[in-house]
Order: structure tokens, then C-alpha cells, then sequence
């Protein structure tokens, strides 16, 4: 079999002269690295390497498995187009369901041959001479590439938070994004640090199982009613028959996300209209005014990530359920303390903190022409043209780059335009032998003085602090526009931004 | 008095402390509770300075929403905080007097409910103006006056522990108060003034002041009652005056308004004052318990209990 071989050949020495060189190796074996892969073999580049450093395909999906996990965009469009699923069992699917299916799409354009497991990139650099990219992994290996398609994920690495205390904490601790499943929460008195996506998903769960539950808020976020429902039978079979149906669904859902935008990106008369739902949403769980005004953000929508949830609010009402919104002063050996005094003992912190997200720095170092350093270059904050390249980086391709995140819509949607730019891209360099294929910086810079000007008018950038941000309040992170202003542009690729190096 | 506010804030969040800090089974206790004298004019007391902390505390929640940036707003969510603190630690010590009648809330009098009811009501339409000065003086007379005064009284070294710790947190509540008063000054006088003669007309704002008044006279009663002297509130006035009146305090109208408002409270004499006061006092009392809305569910976050 090819992979033993394979791995025969990357245990060897390491000689960089007989490396063997792959047309593209790819990082990580989510849904941008499979998906990336699928659409290059499509386009007839044959020769990929993906390198995922767990032992297990699906990202996001693989780590988050906590209970009540699941997407919060529709699944009909948090899904590949070119690989529909008729048979979601929900409007909004779970973790091992969406889990399945790319698993599924490994299966399906089988893929298994080219992914090795194991191999933690820890360092990315471009050899000028041997015009190919060098990736050494933390096992000590090296892969040769004349192009590289970063799919490491924009939410892969997790961390407990670096509270004052935690150190000193004796109690059980489990982080949303590595689940640990053994723990049997019944008859346990659990602390939830955090309030964002992941929160309130695990809440009403942990709400039902534990003894006591404790949410310890620090900023409210607006939530707005989530219709999810169990897809009918009848639906899965007509998807199944009449797969023109299913991609219709999937275009009425893209036009609701899409009209979401103006509300969501910008102030616009329709910001009022959604935050007057989720004012009513609030209002109709919620019945006590103080509990209302802490659970009432003081930021406009859209400025942090909204949420979405029916279950959230009720399950905070529940009589073994209590928000808490006195700031954590410090974690003790048995508890958290918080400001106005007391101790809040808890047998089990679940710390749904969000995870790591690097701005201003690169995952690990990428060395561009002339041995210049992504993280220096991106000190001030992340820029790519079209979030996909970077001048002095050739042949090299970011998914999820920067200015490149959804607000409102399906992150997939955005992927897809990124996959076929990039395929685009790669297929230059090998189909016309380039050496290098690199953006213009004046390119470069001209597309991000227009981003940031952009960026400028929208919520994101109106006052709140949020991951979207670096410590200086610079937008790395969200593209201003609507998906199909961000398709339209990733569309072609435009040769002229770019040299073409022979 | 300018101030870091950065600065302010990262040396708050170092100074934390917890009721569990303190024990309070240690020895002491009988100091007050065999004073037959000073008992239940202690409890009367002390039932009336965790309730003004807990009132600052809503007050600062209410400025939380005000603040014009985010540090300060971070500030004032931590005073909110260690107000309620302040409440919580004086119950527990209420407690180990043997103060608190079940384990329940110490009763507040119906001027404190009115009070409690006015904040839940407006003090979050409040503009940050009339709470940025209001609240200074009611520090002021609570560090001054109020707390050095117990201290003198009490001696209970575990009433003094808890003491130090609020004392130390309420050094810093006074500097930023200060530098929020300067601060508020800096607008033109005329415009400020405008604005002041806009807000007196307010009704919300009337219906606040016809409960405070006779709760600040409620509690000057009590407190020369238990033997305090009116030269400590005088110079609490004084010291209001003093620190608050920096070139933008001076231009601050709410800042005249208070300091003159206060010499009137402290002075007994001034019968332009008190009578009408007095007569709020007693007419607020007739008000049927009963027909009080129900006490907000804020209130009932206040608790004795080291751990929860
Ligand atoms: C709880 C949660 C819910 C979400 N829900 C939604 C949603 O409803 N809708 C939506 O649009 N988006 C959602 N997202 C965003 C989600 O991250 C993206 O939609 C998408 O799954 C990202 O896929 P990816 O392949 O880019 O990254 P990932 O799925 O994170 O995959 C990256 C892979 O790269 C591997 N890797 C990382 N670093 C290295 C390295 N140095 N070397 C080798 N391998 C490496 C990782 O192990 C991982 O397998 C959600 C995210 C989370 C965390
Ligand atoms: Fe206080
Ligand atoms: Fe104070």
C-alpha cells in the first residue's frame, strides 16, 4: 500500500536532495484541507501530501464534542456544494453527524491515501534554489512541495485561559474544544466560565445532566431564536431523487444569510430590526427585569459574534442553573471567587474560553523569498490580497486568511471561492512550470487600504473588544461585504496582480 | 486629581479579597455582644450601612452603562462588585453579633425601600452627571464619617480586619470618583448648566431626591443616636468640598448643588431644611409596606455566606 511506502520513505534520512517533491502538500485535514484536495484532483493535480498532526480527519468537528455541539448556520449550507448531503437528520446538525459526513467525503473521493497522520507542522520555509517549499514536522520529518495550501484552521488551538489562579485550582477542568467525555457530571456542582458560541450549546446540556450549574458571564451576547427543526422524512427523500431541490433550499438559505448582512455588518435600520428580535426573544424567556438587563449586551449587534439558541435562556432559568455576573476575581483551590466576595465552589470548571487565535502572528514560522519572516511581516496585524496570497510568500495559499471570516454566513461558502482561487493558482505553477507565482505588494497593499476603509463603517469596528480584533483594535479577521461580493472577487485570479516567475 | 485609569484598574484587579479572607469565628465577638448599650443601636446601625453599600453598589451599576470608555466602564463593574462586597462582609459580621434574625436580610426601612425602588426604576436613565457627584459624597461621608467613627466604637479586632479591607478598597472607589468629578467639569458651564436645570425637572429625577433626602436624614438621626458627632459630618462636607474642588469641580453644577445640599443636611440648625424633611421622614413611614412594589431580585444577591 501506498502509505506504508510512503512512510518508509519519509522515515528515511533526510536528504534534501532526494526528497521527493509533492505539487502540493497541504496543512491540516478539515474542511478546507480535504475540501482543498478534492478540488485539486479534480483539476488534475495528482501528486498531494496532507499533513494533519492528530490521528483523526475533521478539524473543528473532532475536537468539539461536547455536548449539545453543533453548527449554528443551517446544515443544507454549512456543507460543500459540490458534496451535498440529502440525509441531515436537523435544520442544524451535531458535531458527530457533521463529523461523519467528512468523514464521508474522505470515503467518498478517497482521500486516506494522502493524508499522514502524526505530523505537526513546525515550520514552513521556501527553498529559492530547489524553488519548492520545506515543511518540517515536530516528529522531525520534512516534506517537499512546490505549493502549499494552509488549512491549519482558524479555531484549532485551544488553551486554558490565563487566569489568575487557575494554577491553584484542585477541582476537575475540561475545555469546550477537547471534550473529556469519562467525566460524569450527575450530582456535580459545575462552573462554566464563558458566555460565546460554545457556552451556549453546552449550558442547556450540562443543565440536564449536573447538580448544579453556575455560568460565569462576562459579556452578554445578543441570541437570536434558532429555527432548528428534525428534517422529514419526505425532505430526505426528495433530496435524494431530486438533488435540484436540495440546491434550492441551499440558495434560499445563502439569500436569508446573505440579507442578514446588512443588518449584521453594518448599522443600518435593520441592525435595530434584529436587535428588537433578539430583545424579544429575551423578553419572552426571561422574565425577571434584572436578569434581563444582565443578559442585555451594552454593543451594537454584530459586533461580536451573534448567537443563536432557543434553549440557552430557559436552561438559565432552570432551578439548579444560576448567571453570575460578578467579574472572577480569582480561581482557588476549591472554586472561583468572584469580586463581590464569595466563593463559588464547583467539583468541575468547564471553560468554554474560545480558543487561540493569532492576528498579528503566523501558527508557527513561514519563511517567505530571501528568508524573510510571516510573523515580522504580519507584526501589526495579518494582510493577504484577496485573504488568499502574500507578496514575498510564493506559491504559498491561506484558507481562512486574513479578512477572509464570514460574519453571517456559511464559513464554507467562502471556503469553496477560496478552494477554486487557489486551484487556480496551483495549477499555474505546475501546469506552466512557473518557479515562483507571487503578488505584487503594491497589489497587496491597494487591496487592503480598500479593506480596512471598508472595515471602518462596519460593527465589528464600532467599540466592542472581540476576538475579530488585535490589541490595537486592527480588523485582520472579518471581510466587509456580503459572501457574494467575496465570490464574485475570488472568481478569477487575476494573473496581472501577480509575477510570474519562470 | 488626574489619575491612570489603566493603571487604576490592573491595581484593582491585584487587590482583590474574599469574605473567606476573614475568620469570623474568631475570638471577639462578646466585645459587642455583651454591650447591652451599644447592641441594638449597633444593629440599627449596621443594618443601615449594608444597605448604603448595597444602594452604592446598584449605583455603580448603573454608572457601568454610562461610562464614557472602556476602562472606566471595567472599573466601575469591579465597584459594583466590591460595593456588594462591602454589604456582604457587614452582614457577616451583623451575623456573628448574632444580628441578622433567621439568616434572612436585615429589614430595611421604608426609606431605603423607596431608594432601592428608584434605582431599579431609573437609575439606569440616569446621566453619568448626577451620579458621578452624587456618589463621591456618599463615599465620603461612609469612608469619613461613618467608618472611622465604627471603628472608634467597635472593638471587635474582627470588625477592624474587615474594616481594613474596606477601607483599602474604598481609598481607591474616592480616587476615581474624584478624577470622574474633575472630569465632568470640563464641558462648558453654561452648557453643564443647562443641562442640570433640564435634569432638575425631570420627574424621575425628583421622584429620586424625595426618597433620598429623608433617607440621608433617616440615617443622621441614627447616627447621633449612637453618639456620633456632628463635627465628623461636617468634615466629611468639608472634605467633599476640598477634593472635589479642583478647577472642573468647581465648573461641575451638580458638584455646587451636592456640597451646598450637604452642609444643609449636616447642619440640625438650618430649619429651612430639616422641616420639610423631617416631615417627609414621618410622612414616608405612614407608606403601607404593602403597597410597595416587589423588592427587585438584585436584592437578594446579598448574602453573609463566605461560600457559595
Ligand atoms: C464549536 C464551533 C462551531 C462552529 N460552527 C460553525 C458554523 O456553524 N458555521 C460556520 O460557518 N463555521 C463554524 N465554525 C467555524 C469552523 O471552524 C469552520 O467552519 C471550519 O470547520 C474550519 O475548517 P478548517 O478546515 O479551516 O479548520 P479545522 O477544522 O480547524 O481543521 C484544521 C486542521 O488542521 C490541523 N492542524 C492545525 N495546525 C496544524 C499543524 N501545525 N500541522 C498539522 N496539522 C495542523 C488540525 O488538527 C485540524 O485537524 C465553528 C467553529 C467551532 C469551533
Ligand atoms: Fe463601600
Ligand atoms: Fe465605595
Amino acid at each position: 500500500m501506498s502509505t506504508t511506502t510512503q512512510a518508509r520513505r519519509n522515515t528515511r534520512p533526510q536528504d534534501s536532495s532526494v526528497l521527493h517533491t509533492y505539487e502540493t502538500l497541504i496543512v491540516g485535514a478539515g474542511f478546507a484541507g480535504l475540501g482543498s484536495a478534492i478540488r485539486l484532483r479534480q483539476a488534475g493535480i495528482r501528486d498531494i501530501v496532507i499533513l494533519e498532526r492528530g490521528n483523526a480527519v475533521g478539524g473543528t468537528w473532532r475536537d468539539n464534542q461536547y455536548p449539545g455541539a453543533a453548527c449554528d448556520i443551517p446544515s443544507n449550507l454549512y456543507s460543500y456544494s459540490f458534496a451535498q448531503n440529502p440525509d441531515w437528520s436537523r435544520a442544524y446538525s451535531g458535531s458527530r453527524e457533521i463529523l461523519s459526513y467528512v468523514e464521508g467525503l474522505v470515503r467518498q473521493y478517497e482521500l486516506a491515501p494522502l493524508i499522514r497522520f502524526g505530523q505537526d507542522v513546525i515550520e514552513l520555509s521556501f527553498d529559492k534554489a530547489s524553488r519548492r517549499w520545506l515543511a518540517k514536522t515536530a516528529v522531525g520529518q520534512t516534506y517537499g512541495a512546490r505549493t502549499v495550501v494552509m488549512a491549519q484552521g482558524p479555531l484549532s488551538n485551544a488553551s486554558f485561559p490565563d487566569m489568575p489562579g487557575i494554577g491553584s485550582y484542585e477541582g476537575h477542568k475540561i475545555h469546550s474544544a477537547r471534550w473529556d467525555h469519562g467525566y460524569d457530571f450527575a450530582g456535580k456542582r459545575v462552573a462554566v466560565i464563558g458566555t460565546g458560541a460554545s457556552a451556549i450549546q453546552i449550558i442547556p446540556e450540562l443543565v440536564k445532566q449536573a447538580g448544579f450549574v453556575k455560568v460565569f458571564q462576562r459579556t452578554p451576547g445578543w441570541v437570536l431564536p434558532r429555527p432548528d427543526y428534525g428534517t422529514p422524512n419526505w425532505m430526505r427523500a426528495l433530496f435524494r431523487r431530486a438533488p435540484a431541490a436540495q440546491s434550492a433550499l441551499r440558495q434560499a438559505l445563502y439569500t436569508a444569510h446573505e440579507s442578514m448582512a446588512t443588518g449584521l455588518i453594518w448599522r443600518t435600520p435593520a441592525s435595530r430590526l434584529l436587535e428588537q428580535v433578539a430583545s424579544l426573544h429575551l423578553h419572552s424567556q426571561v422574565p425577571d427585569a434584572w436578569m434581563r438587563r444582565q443578559l442585555t449586551p451594552d454593543y451594537r449587534i454584530g459586533c461580536k459574534r451573534v448567537l443563536v439558541s432557543n434553549d440557552y435562556y430557559p436552561a438559565l432559568r432552570q432551578p439548579n442553573a444560576k448567571l453570575i455576573t460578578w467579574p472572577i476575581a480569582t480561581l482557588s483551590p476549591r472554586g472561583i471567587r468572584t469580586v463581590e466576595g464569595v466563593e463559588h465552589q464547583a467539583d468541575c470548571i468547564v471553560f468554554a474560553t474560545g480558543f487561540d487565535v493569532s492576528k498579528t502572528g503566523t501558527p508557527f514560522p513561514i519563511h517567505g523569498l530571501g528568508g524573510r519572516l510571516l510573523s515580522e511581516d504580519w507584526r501589526h496585524g495579518a494582510q493577504a490580497y484577496r485573504s488568499v496570497s502574500v507578496a514575498g510568500y510564493p506559491n504559498l495559499f491561506f484558507t481562512f486568511g486574513p479578512n477572509s471570516g464570514p460574519g453571517h454566513n456559511s464559513a464554507l461558502v467562502y471556503m469553496e471561492s477560496q478552494i477554486d482561487y487557489i486551484v487556480q493558482g496551483v495549477r499555474l505553477v505546475i501546469e506552466q512550470d512557473l518557479k515562483w507565482l507571487d503578488v505584487h505588494e503594491g497589489a497587496q497593499q491597494r487591496y487592503n487600504a480598500a479593506i480596512q476603509r471598508r472595515l471602518a463603517g462596519t460593527n465589528w469596528n464600532s467599540g466592542c473588544k472581540s476576538w475579530y480584533l488585535t490589541e490595537d483594535g486592527f480588523n485582520s479577521s472579518m471581510y466587509p461585504g456580503f459572501a457574494t461580493q467575496y465570490r464574485l472577487q475570488m472568481r478569477r485570479l487575476p494573473r496581472g496582480d501577480y509575477s510570474l516567475v519562470r | 486629581m488626574q489619575l491612570d485609569l489603566d493603571r487604576m484598574r490592573d491595581k484593582i484587579k491585584a487587590s482583590q479579597w474574599a469574605l473567606a479572607d476573614i475568620d469570623w469565628d474568631a475570638p471577639g465577638r462578646e466585645l459587642v455582644t455583651n454591650d447591652p448599650d451599644l447592641y441594638p443601636k449597633l444593629k440599627a446601625f449596621m443594618a443601615d450601612l449594608m444597605w448604603i453599600e448595597h444602594v452604592g453598589a446598584r449605583g455603580f451599576a448603573a454608572m457601568a452603562k454610562k461610562a464614557p470608555n472602556d476602562t472606566l466602564r471595567e472599573i466601575y463593574t469591579y465597584f459594583h462588585a466590591e460595593e456588594q462586597r462591602h454589604a456582604n462582609a457587614e452582614m457577616a459580621l451583623m451575623q456573628r453579633w448574632g444580628m441578622l434574625d433567621g439568616e434572612g436580610l436585615p429589614e430595611p426601612n421604608i426609606n431605603i425601600r423607596l431608594v432601592v425602588e428608584w434605582l431599579d426604576a431609573y437609575a439606569d436613565d440616569m446621566p453619568l452627571s448626577v451620579l458621578g457627584s452624587v456618589i463621591p459624597m456618599l463615599e465620603i461621608a461612609l469612608d469619613g464619617a461613618l467608618c472611622k467613627f465604627l471603628l472608634e466604637t467597635v472593638k471587635d479586632p474582627i470588625c477592624h480586619a474587615a474594616f481594613e479591607k474596606i477601607n483599602a478598597d474604598e481609598a481607591r472607589h474616592l480616587g476615581v470618583d474624584f478624577h470622574v468629578l474633575e472630569m465632568l467639569g470640563h464641558s462648558p458651564v453654561y452648557r453643564q448648566t443647562l443641562q442640570m436645570a433640564g435634569k432638575l425637572i425631570d420627574p424621575r429625577l425628583l421622584i429620586g431626591i424625595l426618597a433620598y433626602l429623608p433617607l440621608l436624614n433617616r440615617m443622621r438621626d441614627n447616627l447621633v443616636e449612637l453618639g456620633l458627632k456632628e463635627e465628623r459630618l461636617y468634615e466629611a462636607i468639608r472634605k467633599y468640598r476640598r477634593v472635589g474642588g479642583t478647577p472642573g469641580g468647581l465648573r461641575n453644577p451638580w458638584f455646587q448643588l451636592i456640597s451646598r445640599h450637604g452642609g444643609w443636611m449636616v447642619n440640625r440648625r438650618n430649619r429651612l431644611y430639616h422641616v420639610p424633611v423631617d416631615a417627609l421622614v414621618r410622612l414616608t413611614g405612614k407608606i403601607p409596606p404593602r403597597l410597595l412594589p416587589q423588592i427587585p431580585s438584585w436584592v437578594h444577591e446579598l448574602t453573609w455566606k463566605p461560600t457559595a
